[in-house]
């Protein structure tokens, strides 16, 4: 036959052969020795996309309802829209200082960002900024710096002078695993250059690429009570691995509430962490944040047309956040990403990036009510160590604490954002140094995977890029 | 149910099993179970046979490097033309040489609208699409910059918001408002502006060719090895799957984006290449990048997907290639210009969108369908 010949009847076979290979799934409850892998592959449950393309991060949930389906895609042109200096007849009110003009510009694809290479500008990683709190108790927020917020906004409209910028310096390092494999790993450095006005010797400085955007809908989703009964705060079970809840401002409840998102777990909800990208980032005031980033300051334009965004947008843009479609896992059926999976347990991974969460329900987005998830979070602040430590607190999360990041689809990120840049500061190059900067609390783990075999770390990989 | 638990306990393993169980019922179907007929093995031969995987590489191949290739090659020739034909304007700025510029700029348009069927790779984890075509224009910003005394150099409109580049901005000086530019009107500085806005936009266009140039980065190789050398594509079904994707992604936005929402809000202020006039024609660019990536062909005709999908369906193919022009044609249907037709011609734009509709649920029910239930080498 030739090449591009597909009779019907040989899709019927496949058809046939994908149904028994899909019994073959689903595990026997009669058999104890079957490992159910049936839905491990469905990441985000009934979200989950079969998408291994450069849209596998910006796919709708297949379970949207038609009415669903068309809110979203409301958000979706409201995510790509790219914001303009006021007067204007289309999205004007950019800045007047922000970091960039759009969502997508920073969360390419709904994916992931990464530092400038040399020469390139700061486009999706910012900085916060702050001064030292003297309140330690956890129950405050970064300080503001005077003149320059929390954030530093490196961009400008015409004739308004830009915060400063940020120079990056690397220092490249070695680390060597014990079975004499050396790994390059660089340190970041970070200056403030061309301030508009002096700035404190003190100010801390924390680096943040964009996160990918997929999937919060069903981390909004998971019942507070399941997380905090992850949590250990204490470390009572002996295992040296803590777990530890934030609680954040939160401006519609006016009080504190659990922090699930953003790298320390500052944002409690969606709408809020929507509409705080809108206000810090691209200077855009909204009605939960009405008040310009620029207030008080030199930049601010004084003109009173806030809020400048209409809850209609500030909702839609959160559903789409909510109810973009989670990716499929690949090559389960693969020995070598078998072997890396039980490595990943066995080497104590597992402990903070939990692999499986149960949805409870979250309010208007049935699709990601009561779902079985593969996020890999614990969605709680852990020591990484000094090595990944800010030195910036944000209320609970001390300067070296961190939130578990979610692992689903980090073996899409090259397809969908073509690199393999992670962390918070995007310094690794790739999984494996990801894997080796880890500290405090993953210092077991770290060490674990060090004294690997070879083909047990590339293993470890393989199931990494597998989700 | 019970019959499949036990085929499911008898046969789970390896695929080979499977296969030879599913070839068993089909010669089951054919003969009645249980039988001995000899008609058995040819069933079994046949159907082995024509299981056989689609190798997928010369699609892919004459797609990365007959279609992209090309479309961008031929995106930064004609970016090089508009470049000359601006600085000739620049030089002696006389309606005749502004007129040329606007068709140079016409021209350059096409193949980006066309590359908009593979809106995939480079042109988006460089950064290129917004610099190339954003929208709207910060017209405030432009008329701060044109007022001050900042030097303008390919370098200095680069360090700039990419609402002040690119294609609109460039539209905008060369057109303006309702296509009534005169020359004797364009600024000593808005010919300086656009003399290095233009060439900002020719080194995008560069950068974007060399991107996929197999001697340059080759992203090109990245596609073509699909499931083999390739660091981005596992498998030739995951590239197929982005080919699918980009033609999807681009129907939607016609149908659903830039026809739809200036007609549904009877709104010209969103529609697209409202300076130049040129919506209908960026539209009907943008169906036509869909038939080049669906017949592989730009320049030189290459292995299609069409080839493909008529080898599992020739109906599909006749069908698929008929709605594709037809929504080229009925787009062009549309009186010029887009932005008077979304109020008086709501029947001509509604057929537009119609007939891309068409075209994207096809692509979606069937051909994506068809690309995601094959086996691929």
């Amino acid at each position: 036959m030739t090449k591009s010949n597909h009779p019907l009847h040989v899709l019927s076979l496949i058809a046939l052969l994908c149904t028994l290979i899909a019994a073959c799934d689903s595990s026997d409850p009669t058999d104890p020795e079957k490992v159910d892998i049936s839905n491990k592959k469905f990441s985000g449950g009934e979200t989950t996309v079969f998408d291994a393309t450069s849209h596998a991060f910006s796919t709708p949930a297949p379970n949207l309802s038609a009415d669903g389906l068309a809110k979203h895609l409301e958000g979706d042109v409201e995510f790509e829209a790219v914001f303009v200096t006021v007067p204007a007849e289309v999205n004007p009110g950019l800045g007047p200082v922000y970091n960039n003009i759009s969502c997508i510009n920073c969360h390419a694809r709904d994916g992931r960002g990464r530092a400038p290479t040399s020469g390139e500008k700061l486009t999706s990683m910012l900085f916060r900024v702050s001064l030292p709190n003297p309140n330690s108790d956890g129950t405050q927020g970064p300080v503001p710096v005077p003149g320059f917020g929390t954030q530093l906004n490196n961009r400008a409209i015409f004739g308004v002078p830009p915060e400063g910028t940020v120079t990056i310096n690397y220092t490249e390092g070695e680390f060597t695993t014990s079975d004499g494999v050396k790994v390059h790993l660089r340190t970041p450095s970070y200056e403030i250059k061309d301030p508009y006005q002096p700035l404190p010797d003190n100010v801390e400085i924390s680096p943040r690429v964009a996160p990918v955007v997929f999937g919060l809908g069903l981390l909004e989703a998971v019942p507070e009570a399941t997380i905090l009964a992850l949590a250990d705060e204490d470390d009572q079970d002996g295992d040296e691995i803590s777990g530890k809840a934030n609680y954040v401002w939160d401006v519609q409840k006016n009080g504190l509430s659990l922090g699930r998102f953003g790298w320390k777990a500052n944002q409690p909800t969606l709408i809020q962490q929507v509409a705080s990208a809108y206000h810090d980032d691209m200077g855009i005031t909204t009605s939960l944040l009405p008040r310009e980033s620029s207030d008080g300051q030199p930049q601010y334009d004084g003109r009173g047309d806030d809020p400048e965004l209409s809850d209609e947008i500030l909702d839609v843009v959160t559903f789409y956040v909510q109810t973009l479609a989670v990716p499929a896992r690949r090559d389960l059926d693969d020995p070598v990403v078998q072997r890396g999976e039980e490595l990943f347990e066995s080497a104590g991974c597992s402990g903070c990036h939990i692999p499986t969460l149960e949805t409870g329900a979250l309010s208007e987005v049935p699709e990601v009510s009561n779902q079985t998830i593969y996020p890999y979070t614990d969605l709680l602040l852990h020591d990484m160590g000094p090595g990944l430590a800010d030195n910036r607190p944000d209320f609970r999360a001390s300067g070296s604490e961190w939130r578990t990041p979610p692992l689903w689809g980090i073996g899409l990120v090259k397809v969908v954002n073509g690199h393999t840049n992670f962390l918070h500061d995007g310094r690794a190059r790739g999984l494996l140094e990801a894997v080796l900067w880890h500290g405090g609390e993953a210092e077991q783990s770290r060490d674990a995977v060090q004294g690997m075999s070879a083909s047990d770390r590339n293993a470890l990989i393989a199931f990494l890029e597998s989700l | 149910m019970r019959f499949n638990q036990y085929l499911t306990k008898l046969f789970c393993g390896t695929l080979s099993a499977l296969l030879v169980l599913s070839i068993c019922l089909i010669g089951c179907s054919l003969t009645g179970c249980g039988s001995d007929d000899d008609d058995d093995d040819d069933a079994i031969t046949t159907a082995a046979e024509e299981a056989e995987a689609f190798d997928a590489s010369t699609t892919l191949n004459d797609f990365a490097n007959g279609v992209v290739l090309a479309t961008y090659t031929d995106l930064d020739n004609k970016a090089g033309e508009l470049l000359g034909a601006v600085q000739a304007l620049n030089a002696a700025p006389n309606q005749a040489h502004l007129e040329l510029a606007q068709t140079a700029w016409k021209a350059t348009r096409r193949p980006w609208e066309q590359s908009e069927a593979f809106l995939f790779g480079p042109v988006d984890t460089q950064g290129l699409d917004p610099a190339l075509d954003s929208w709207p224009v910060n017209r405030v910003d432009l008329d701060g910059v044109l007022g001050s005394g900042q030097a303008l150099t390919a370098a200095s409109i680069d360090a700039l918001e990419d609402t002040l580049k690119g294609f609109h901005t460039i539209e905008y000086l060369l057109f303006r408002e309702g296509n009534q530019r005169k020359a004797e009107d364009i600024t000593p500085r808005e010919l300086e502006y656009l003399t290095a806005t233009t060439e900002n936009l020719k080194s995008k266009t560069a950068q974007l060719r060399n991107a996929w140039d197999p001697s340059g980065e080759n992203y090109t190789g990245e596609v073509a090895n699909a499931g083999d050398t390739s660091t981005i594509y596992q498998s030739q079904k995951d590239a197929m799957q982005e080919m699918v994707n980009g033609m999807i992604v681009i129907a939607d936005e016609v149908a659903n984006g830039k026809i739809s929402d200036p007609f549904n809000e009877k709104d010209t202020t969103l529609v697209e290449s409202q300076f130049s006039f040129n919506s209908i024609s960026d539209f009907q660019d943008n169906i036509r990048g869909i038939q080049n990536v669906y017949m592989g062909k730009f320049t030189a005709d290459g292995q299609g997907l069409n080839e493909f999908v008529n080898g599992a369906d020739a109906g599909l193919d006749a069908r698929f290639q008929t709605e594709v022009q037809t929504a080229i044609d009925t787009i062009g249907a549309i009186p010029d210009p887009f932005r008077d037709s979304i109020t008086a011609q709501r029947a001509a734009v509604q057929a537009a969108i119609d007939a891309v509709s068409t075209v994207q649920q096809t692509l979606e029910n069937d051909i994506l369908k068809l690309v995601l239930d094959s086996n691929f080498e």
